[in-house]
């Protein structure tokens, strides 16, 4: 156990004091926040401070449209009828961004035209077709029924018929939530191709430079692998967990300096409601605020359920492919050798992504539920699965799928130590599998 | 020390060993030799339990040979393999702690060989940037730092300068001189004769020989003599009749000649200084010993006529 040890420190100390793995550890996070950034930007560019002209020559919002003032939007209102050419134009009207134009039958034909100089940002047209669309709201409340706002939003409510498997009767497809699982067990996938092939480079290259006669003159073969697996295991646990904290941090500093105005609570500022209606309306705001990212993120992923689960399939995962790759680096005859059995692993890991994407859109598919047992894809499966929720009473399923890949583990290193042993002082052969299945039974 | 008791290890249906029974005395250096393919690698990893035997057993001490011998051995294989990011301090240390030594041990002893084989202005550097003498000390010194009762050297000179092969045989008579039983696998036939006490010499996966060097030389007398004369070469050849055949002869200076001689039958250096006298004035005369290699070839030919 020390030397296993010990040569996992090696592995570790020879990974993590690099320059080239610090910074990947910084850039990384660096590179994954710059991009939800700029996703969440891009969704939002356009002009921000926004001062709109209404024209409303009928008085039909009677000169209001919110209770509250928002920083970032302006009203004013004119009581005519305004031209385009002339408010594109026209001196008075240069401090305006946009004209929403009330035309007088407007409670009748529900059309609204706002014609914009700028193009404006998407989180403010949302903010004002719902700021508008609540002012209407009242407007027609009170000319046209006795009903309070609370009880006519309570009513408008639209019927949600969910349609939901008798398999999976407490969850329906939640497609949105299985991207969630999907970019967990992607990352799963991802680790495991990467740090997998480090492991492989690591042993072909011990192999060429014959350092690994001197260390299997001290060691046992098996605990060279071992020691290796854990070392590059933990240097790539080490990096997901700082990655993993450091975006989270970064996504909690995004929500509290830079995307707070997309959160709901300051949003429906301004707009006339009573305590009762918030709820509803902040249903409402979600419908049509139009970012999914940050709902996706900040909203629907269930971390405490979903870390717990990640790590624990993230290392068995980890040890079942890590196996495979150290199996095939120490049966290469030179560090070129080896492609044709490469190929086949990555694809596999790759058909894994492949099987998560169908998941997502087929989740109740038989072909999901069969993916989860089988070990090359139940990280991902299972991840997907767990996301999206499974069915009351079927947690146990998670359970099957989590021995099936740890025994599979388990059997995959045994096989991988043998060949290990037999292989590892075979030097200047072509790898194939039929040399492989003869060190498997050589002792 | 080792005890090596009919062991036979096969591959793939080809035989590396064959029965091979072997005893390698404690506190002495033993040659290992054999030409290529003999089977020495396969006993040398047998030794470190890189292979198991099919039949047969090893023992360390007179204990069956076991892991935990392995701190007991030290291992220089004939391919060098050092982890080239590392440090000489830093491969020391690892491979010390590997064979057991406590972290402190481990760099002290570290510290100690990195002085003793000169090597403290490398001491941080990347073995990756050393130069190849230099990676052999190291090397070297990854066999020793845990200073083990049996050491066992495959080419250990090889790729050093004249310089550093007295350190290292030096160091290798320090470590005879201290009870520790050492054995050298080389193909170098002189430097065998020169430093080992005990000669084992395998062929085709079987055991040729095995004896003290001096047992070695005491069975394979040579049939070859020197003379150095003063006198003309026809008087010289005459005067050797049938009894002597004349290999070669080289004129040293002024009238002084060498030869050498194969002597046929049973006829002894008194036949042949008989023979001689009146003929040309004998300077000096002995009988040529025979070197290791000559064994070697020998006993391989011999076996090969059989």
């Amino acid at each position: 156990m020390n030397s296993i040890l010990l040569i996992s420190w090696k592995e570790i100390k020879q990974r993590v004091f690099k320059r080239s793995y610090t910074l990947v550890l910084v850039l990384g996070p660096i590179f994954i926040l710059t991009c939800f950034y700029l996703l969440v930007k891009a969704a939002d560019e356009g002009k921000k401070n926004v001062h709109v002209l209404i024209a409303d020559p009928g008085d039909i919002l009677r000169g209001v449209i919110s209770s509250k003032e928002d920083p970032n939007l302006r009203y004013s209102f004119v009581s005519d009828y305004l031209e385009i050419d002339e408010f594109s134009k026209g001196k008075p009207y240069q401090e305006f961004d946009a004209l929403l134009e009330v035309n007088e039958k407007v409670l009748n034909n529900k059309k609204v035209f706002i014609f914009y100089r700028d193009y404006l940002s998407n989180r403010i047209q949302n903010s004002i077709r719902f700021t508008f669309e609540r002012r209407i709201e009242e407007v027609l409340i009170d000319e046209f029924s006795d009903l309070t706002v609370d009880d006519f939003r309570q009513l408008k409510q639209p019927l949600n018929l969910d349609f939901r498997s008798i398999t999976n009767p407490t969850n329906s497809n939640d497609g949105e939530a299985g991207w969630v699982g999907y970019f967990f067990g992607s990352i799963i996938i991802l680790f495991t191709l990467f740090y997998g092939m480090s492991i492989l480079r690591g042993v072909a290259r011990e192999k060429a430079n014959r350092v690994v006669e001197v260390m299997v003159s001290i060691v046992s073969p098996t605990q060279l692998m071992m020691g290796k697996i854990i070392g590059v295991g933990a240097a790539a646990l080490l990096q997901l967990v700082v990655s993993l904290v450091l975006i989270v941090c970064g996504l909690y500093l995004f929500q509290e300096f830079l995307f707070s105005d997309f959160f709901l609570n300051q949003s429906l500022s301004g707009v006339q409601v009573s305590e009762g209606a918030t709820e509803l309306l902040q249903n409402e705001f979600q419908r049509v605020r139009n970012n999914d990212v940050i709902h996706l993120l900040y909203d629907r992923i269930n971390l405490a359920l979903m870390l717990p689960f990640f790590f624990l399939f993230f290392l068995v995962a980890y040890i079942f492919y890590g196996a495979f790759f150290s199996l095939i680096g120490a049966a290469m005859g030179s560090e070129g050798d080896g492609q044709v059995l490469i190929l086949p692993l990555v694809l596999l890991l790759l058909f894994s992504l492949f099987a998560g994407y169908f998941m997502v859109l087929n989740p109740s598919s038989q072909f999901s539920s069969i993916c989860q047992y089988i070990p090359f894809t139940a990280p991902m499966a299972v991840m997907v699965k767990l996301s999206m929720g499974y069915a009351l009473g079927e947690g146990y399923l998670l359970w099957i799928s989590f021995l099936i890949l740890l025994l599979s583990a388990f059997v995959i290193l045994a096989i991988a130590g043998k060949v290990f042993q037999s292989s590892l002082l075979s030097f200047g052969h072509r790898l194939s599998l039929k040399s492989l299945f003869r060190w498997r039974t050589r002792v | 020390m080792i005890e090596i008791s009919h062991v036979s290890k096969s591959f793939r249906r080809k035989s590396a060993l064959n029965n091979v029974s072997l005893n390698i005395p404690k506190g002495k250096i033993t040659g290992l030799l054999g030409p290529n393919g003999a089977g020495k690698t396969t006993l040398i990893r047998l030794m470190n339990l890189m292979y198991f035997p099919d039949d047969g057993y090893l023992k360390f001490n007179g204990q069956l040979l076991k892991k935990e011998h392995l701190k007991n051995i030290g291992y220089l294989p004939e391919e060098r393999g050092l982890y080239p990011d590392l440090s000489v301090q830093e491969q020391l240390t690892f491979f010390a702690r590997l064979r057991g030594l406590s972290n402190a041990e481990a760099t002290s002893s570290a510290n100690y060989w990195i002085e003793k084989l000169e090597m403290k202005a490398w001491r941080n550097k990347e073995i990756e940037s050393l130069s190849k003498g230099m990676a052999q000390k190291v090397q070297f010194a990854v066999a020793i730092v845990h200073d083990p009762e049996f050491l066992i050297l495959d080419e250990p000179l090889t790729g050093f300068d004249p310089m550093n092969i007295d350190l290292i045989k030096r160091l290798l008579f320090e470590f005879k001189d201290a009870g520790k039983t050492i054995l050298l696998s080389t193909h170098n036939m002189q430097r065998v004769q020169d430093m080992c006490s005990h000669v084992v010499l395998l062929n085709k996966g079987e055991v040729v020989s095995a004896s003290s060097i001096g047992d070695l030389f005491k069975d394979y007398v040579s049939n070859h003599f020197v003379v150095r004369y003063k006198g003309t070469g026809i008087a010289f050849a005459n005067a050797l009749w049938t009894d002597f055949e004349l290999v070669n002869q080289l004129e040293l200076s002024d009238g002084i000649t060498e030869a050498r001689l194969l002597k046929r039958g049973e006829k002894s250096v008194d036949d042949l200084i008989k023979n001689l006298q009146g003929n040309v004035a004998i300077e000096a005369v002995h009988m040529e010993q025979p070197n290791l290699e000559d064994i070697f070839i020998g006993l391989i030919e011999k076996l090969e006529n059989e």
